[in-house]
């Protein structure tokens, strides 16, 4: 089986974000990392590939320095690493096509990613390349077992979780997922460095990148905090506890 | 909120990217399983078994030995990884280096082939612990007159003698020991069923909680033919051990070291005295400063050392003065981190009491801070000054 699950590096969530003339500024990211969501598909497919056999395909779609990610894929297990540029890229539409291309270009029988990037938020990836597909979308899963030619997925229902039995082509976007991405060891590492990363482009998969829809007018950093409120001496219960009630809702 | 480092030179940027890899790896699972635990085991006096479960998991033990299982990676990574563990907790560290370097290298780089077969995969594996025996109750700096020696008995050896200060001893499956044979030191492996061997545990110390530290008992030890080293004869064996695992120290104290300024920064910019945090004071500033600076110079320190490992072109003497310098550096800070913590630095919330009695440790163990000073004294003058004869 092609397990094919798709990354994306973002900042690491303990990085500082510093935004500057209405966009983030990534130069100052002084960390990348591999988004958590993602971490938990890259960890299913892994078991996913343990279990069937088959080779796991780890694509990202982004700048040069997502390579690093895709190393770090491989030092854990995944046997093949696509990095696809991201020139010319200005939306998600463009992110699917070019990930729906590659997921084709590599023969998968399965697609694994994340419910969403934790920079943006966006949660647009794994429905779109389904969508793109054609293929069957289960999203919020938390797992993904293979038996008899169909997946079986656990995801959250009204009432607790539900089981969720699809086959053929499928794309599953992973929430938190029941097992944390493994560790890699020093042997993982020493065969990632010798393991080469594809990189193609728009042009390589035949994707033509319209003129985006989308227009991105200005990011802005989230509002600071208010300032902590200090009070002394027993005639502040009743306020604090009102305080505690009505504005921080904690009781 | 994850450990950022200091490295106020950017020299982790002039590591290969396999080595910040295997840096990466270390360190979350320092942060992940050692840091939330170490004070338990410290209090506890135990080294947890699942740190050297984990450590054969992630394939960092005799890191940079080749073959036969092992991790073959380059010096410099080797010492990254000493230093990582070590921000955990300098018992941690020393559990490393004695299976990598005191253990294992001996093995490998002395033992038969037949030996390192048998051995060497186990114990890259962390299945087997191994433990060095040089140290002697009466001998310490000077270990050529050691007491501890082999009889050939024909069909076996015989040993008898007993080492002390041993880490690892009582949980080790075997254990490298030095023995003179006609007068000559050699090495032998004993295993820990062994006739007539014992590792009991000593207990009561106010350094290294979380690692095990034994004395090794050979009453009539008999071992097979086959367990001496026969590559190796007289000083020079344990002492290329030593040079390693002394090379490994010089990374991992700057480890404690920088777990000592984090601890200290982070402190001294929360801790409000007369209305302002006590960073924003001069002689805080000034301490803080100090420790930045000996924690930069030891980390190009440590980083050229590694090259020179890498490159096959070190001297020991250069090993004496990166484990002596490093240490010496890294206690200080830790001294220096214990006053800025001011009363809250006696307590195990935070990490910095356990890393000053862990590295008065360490500057004892592998060479004294004064025994490389007169290595280096020796270097500069040609004059050896450990014995009164000429």
């Amino acid at each position: 089986m092609n397990i094919a699950v798709l990354l994306k590096q973002v900042p690491d969530t303990t990085a500082k974000i510093t935004i500057s003339d209405g966009k983030v500024d990534e130069n100052s990211v002084s960390k990348w990392s591999m988004s958590p969501y993602d971490e938990y598909a890259l960890e299913s497919g892994l078991q996913l590939k343990e279990a069937t056999g088959g080779n796991l395909i780890a694509i990202t779609c982004g700048p040069e320095r997502a390579k690093k990610m895709l190393t770090d894929a491989a030092a854990v297990g995944a046997d093949t690493l696509v990095h696809i540029s991201d020139d010319g890229v200005s939306d998600s539409t463009h992110v699917q096509k070019l990930l729906t291309a590659a997921v084709k270009k590599f023969d998968s029988h399965v697609v694994l990613c994340g419910k969403q990037a934790a920079d943006t938020n966006g949660g647009s990836t794994g429905p779109g390349v389904a969508e793109l597909l054609d293929a069957a979308c289960v999203t919020l899963v938390s797992e993904v077992n293979f038996s008899e030619g169909n997946f079986t997925t656990i995801r959250p229902s009204n009432s607790g979780t539900e089981k969720v039995i699809v086959n053929g082509l499928s794309v599953f976007a992973f929430d938190k997922g029941s097992s944390e991405l493994r560790r890699p060891n020093v042997r993982g590492i020493m065969m990632a460095k010798k393991k080469p990363v594809e990189s193609i482009t728009s042009g390589d998969l035949g994707v033509n990148l319209d003129p985006s829809n989308v227009k991105m007018n200005s990011q802005n950093p989230p509002p600071e905090k208010p300032a902590g409120q200090k009070f002394e001496g027993a005639e502040y219960v009743n306020e604090v506890v009102s305080k505690l009630r009505n504005e921080a809702n904690v009781i | 909120m994850a450990y950022e480092a200091l490295d106020f030179y950017d020299v982790d940027s002039l590591l290969t990217e396999e080595e910040r890899m295997v840096r990466d790896m270390v360190r979350d699972w320092v942060d992940e399983e050692v840091i939330p635990n170490i004070e338990i085991a410290c209090r506890d006096g135990v080294f947890p078994d699942e740190w050297r479960v984990a450590l054969g998991e992630m394939g960092v033990l005799g890191a940079p030995l080749k073959g036969y299982d092992c991790p073959g990676l380059s010096y410099t990574a080797y010492g990254v990884i000493c230093r990582e563990l070590e921000r955990g907790d300098s018992g941690l560290r020393s559990f490393a280096s004695v299976q990598g370097s005191l253990a294992m290298y001996p093995i490998w780089d002395f033992g038969s082939e037949e030996q390192k077969n048998y051995y060497l995969p186990k114990m890259a594996s962390g299945e087997w612990i191994g433990c060095f025996g040089l140290t002697e109750p009466d001998y310490g700096s000077n270990p050529g007159d050691m007491i501890t020696k082999a009889e050939d008995m024909g069909d076996h050896y015989l040993l008898n003698g007993a080492k002390m200060w041993i880490t690892n001893g009582s949980i080790a499956e075997l254990a490298v020991v030095w023995a003179k044979l006609d007068g000559v030191i050699r090495g032998f492996i004993v295993e820990k069923n062994d006739p007539g061997f014992s590792a009991p545990e000593m207990k009561g110390k106010h350094s290294l909680k979380a690692s095990v530290t034994s004395e090794l008992v050979f009453q009539d030890c008999k071992i097979p033919k086959d367990r001496m080293l026969p590559g190796v004869k007289g000083l020079r064996g344990p002492f290329s051990c030593l040079n390693n695992a002394r090379y490994g120290i010089s990374w991992g104290a700057l480890g404690s070291a920088q777990a000592c300024f984090d601890s200290a920064k982070d402190y001294a910019m929360s801790r409000i005295q007369f209305n302002h945090p006590i960073a924003s004071y001069q002689l805080v500033q000034n301490k803080l400063s100090w420790m930045l600076r000996e924690i930069t110079k030891g980390q190009l320190l440590a980083y050229h050392l590694g090259q020179k490992k890498d490159a096959g072109n070190w001297i020991p003497e250069h090993i004496s003065l990166a484990k002596m310098n490093n240490v010496d550096i890294a206690l200080e800070i830790a001294r220096v981190a214990r006053d800025i913590h001011g009363a809250n630095g006696i307590l195990d919330e935070y990490p910095i009491m356990r890393h000053m009695a862990n590295l008065e440790s360490v500057k004892t163990y592998e060479g004294t801070h004064d025994i490389h000073n007169l290595i280096i004294g020796r270097h500069i003058t040609g004059i050896q000054a450990f014995t009164r004869e000429a």
